[in-house]
């Protein structure tokens, strides 16, 4: 038996998913879209069933890729049975979506969720009677306890053996508005609203949105995730990750090396040198990247995106950021994006599927890139710069910033189109459930395995290939006299910068050995900085927004990122650095 | 008296008019804000989104969306 879970978003659909499939699921792409949906499979009663996680959708007209996506699925009714999720808090606007559902004359039943906050907050309904009226079975449920779900299994064991009729025959109007009208009469007989001093949450809910109070905690919020990010992610790598690679995996697998009689093909998979970082060969260094560098930072990140997500926090956070993000071409949405690709580059890539038009990918994807060094790349640059006063490393993240800020400012201004605006549902804040919360880490760091890993491996096959072909060679060549008589940069440093882009936050000290002068470091470092995405990124943003969108947004970097290099250059000189 | 939303004070207020195409008309009213639907101000920011509550739940709307919808106070 094939069932659908359907719902408006936020109604807690994933956490009924995960109820009844237990916590193994696969995660499939939607093809052609960027949207992700779930299917897993549950024993009911003695019935087999296969459960289809569908995006969540406010109503058939919506026009979100994610909303589309649902429809088709659910309008192909290619399934058995549709359960359709409600939010007993807001009822009402949940009640439109169903009546939409109900007129498809599909088999369906209701679950309304959050019976017990709703109680708490002083809602009553009256499920009986809202069966009665709409003609289909209404099941209260809390789902993060699996309470309700008995009668679930019993509805569901009922409909397999066609001993009740599940598909409802009240008559529904067709257009939108007088569907609201009927849902207000529904409402005024099944639900009633006592009023009841605010809960804890609903008083947080006030302050964290209330203007005065909202943007400092917002502020602070921000510098604490970024802080457990960094936190999580140096110790994984430190105390885990890096010993695990240097004293277990290299060792092991140095040991195959003189397998192979090829030196050629020696170095693509081993690598030149044995340096896990420089070799640039298959297993070590491809594997150093996806799993010592990225994969800890990757995990550290959607720890705390998954919790800021559970709570109910990221779409106040869209609100304090929208004036802002505006004035840049951008809605609040696309802030979170660029927070995350502080951190790094490629879970703050993955994030913006969340914005819908491509405009705002394009811009959010060149501001992130040039904006936000991700935490290694941050790293290294302090501590190459720590020899000289605090005010240069001060004046560098000043001068990215302001670069950022000025290439999306004209980006606005040339791109078709305006910023889309933000609209946006403010769901009430919820304490996050712990299992749900790991299921959607594994979930997302078997897709970080599944689509970077792969990627950042090939680009290092590629990488060796361009360099047999003495391709990397020509490329620094071709560039070392422009270093030296644009950037007026060392040429020799020409080789690091045509690999660079490879593993970014070490190039950055591959510098040091040159001995270059304040002002160079800080020109050569702001090059490797913006020039181009490292290759993990590369590889994530091409899947992600497209290859003509991730070329153009590519271009853009590289393209401002010699303007403004230029610039920096004669800047520093002229204030006599 | 009738305001945009933008400036309108938080309170209770009924939607009199939106002005706009029937892209945003259909956005909106799948979120329950259409002509003649009663909808609560809760706060707003300057030159920001505002927040309203409808239907019982609570939505946020982009600054020059807010501009677009004509209210008037309910009392």
């Amino acid at each position: 038996m094939k069932i659908i879970l359907t719902g408006n978003p936020n109604v807690g659909k994933s956490v009924v998913f995960s109820k009844l499939c237990g916590y193994e699921a696969i995660s499939s792409n939607y093809s052609g879209t960027t949207v992700d949906i779930l299917i897993g499979k549950a024993k009911i009663g003695n019935c087999d069933c296969e459960i289809i996680d569908v995006p969540g959708v406010y109503s058939f007209e919506g026009e979100s890729v994610a909303e589309k996506v649902a429809s088709s699925i659910i309008k192909k009714g290619d399934y058995d049975l549709i359960i359709n999720i409600l939010d007993a808090n807001s009822l009402e606007r949940n009640l439109l979506f169903a009546l939409e559902l109900l007129s498809l004359r599909k088999p369906t039943i209701f679950l309304v969720n959050k019976y017990d906050i709703a109680r708490n907050r002083g809602i009553n309904i009256d499920f009986e009677k809202l069966s009665k009226i709409l003609n289909v079975a209404v099941i209260p449920i809390i789902a993060t306890i699996g309470w309700g779900f008995d009668v679930l299994e019993n509805e569901i064991k009922n409909f397999s053996f066609k001993n009740k009729n599940y598909v409802s025959d009240v008559s529904i109007p067709p257009n939108t508005l007088d569907k609201w009208k009927m849902i207000g009469q529904i409402i005024s007989k099944v639900e009633k609203i006592e009023h009841k001093h605010p809960t804890f949450l609903e008083k947080l809910e006030v302050l964290t949105t209330t203007p005065s109070m909202a943007i400092p905690f917002g502020i602070i919020v921000i510098i604490a995730s970024f802080w457990i990010v960094r936190f999580i992610g140096e110790g994984l790598i430190n105390n885990f990750f890096d010993p695990i690679f240097n004293n277990y995996y290299y060792p092991l697998i140095d040991k195959f090396r003189n397998l192979i009689s090829s030196d050629l093909l020696k170095n693509i998979i081993f690598g030149k040198n044995p340096v896990a970082m420089e070799g640039f060969g298959i297993i070590t260094t491809g594997i150093y990247v996806s799993f010592v560098v990225v994969l800890p930072y990757v995990f550290s990140f959607y720890i705390v995106l998954g919790f800021l997500e559970d709570i109910g926090y990221l779409p106040r956070l869209a609100v304090i950021l929208d004036r802002f993000s505006h004035k840049i071409g951008l809605h609040g949405y696309s802030g979170i994006p660029l927070i995350m690709g502080l951190g790094c580059k490629v879970p703050g890539i993955f994030s913006l599927r969340i914005l819908d038009s491509n405009r705002d990918k394009i811009i959010a994807a060149s501001l992130m890139l040039l904006i936000a060094p991700c935490i290694p790349q941050t790293a290294m640059i302090i501590s190459v710069l720590s020899k000289y006063s605090i005010i240069y490393t001060f004046l560098f993240f000043l001068y990215l910033f302001a670069v950022g800020i000025i290439t999306s400012f004209i980006l606005n201004k040339i791109l078709k189109g305006s910023s889309s605006d933000l609209f946006i549902e403010i769901p009430p804040y919820h304490i996050p459930v712990l299992k749900n919360m790991l299921f959607k880490l594994k979930i997302r760091i078997i897709q970080f395995l599944k689509d970077a890993v792969p990627a950042v491996i090939g680009g290092i096959f590629l990488i060796n290939i361009l360099d047999i072909l003495g391709f990397i060679e020509r490329i620094s060549l071709f560039f070392a006299p422009f270093f030296k008589n644009i950037f007026s940069l060392p040429p020799e440093i020409s080789s690091i910068i045509a690999i660079g882009f490879l593993k970014k936050d070490v190039s950055i000290t591959f510098l040091v050995p040159f001995n270059l002068s304040l002002i160079e470091l800080m020109v050569s470092s702001f090059f490797l900085v913006t020039y181009l995405p490292c290759l993990a990124s590369m590889m994530v943003l091409r899947k992600e927004i497209g290859n003509k969108n991730s070329f153009y947004v590519m271009c853009i970097n590289f393209v401002v990122s010699l303007i403004f290099t230029f610039l920096f250059s004669i800047l520093l000189k002229f204030f006599g650095v | 008296m009738e305001k945009n939303l933008y400036d309108a004070p938080a309170a209770k207020l009924r939607v009199l008019k939106i002005l706009g195409g029937s892209n945003l008309l259909k956005k909106l009213s799948v979120m329950g804000i259409y002509e003649g639907s009663l909808i609560e101000k809760k706060l707003g920011y300057k030159e920001g989104p505002v927040i309203v509550k409808v239907k019982n739940s609570e939505v946020a709307i982009g600054h020059s969306m807010s501009l677009k919808i004509i209210v008037k106070e309910e009392k």
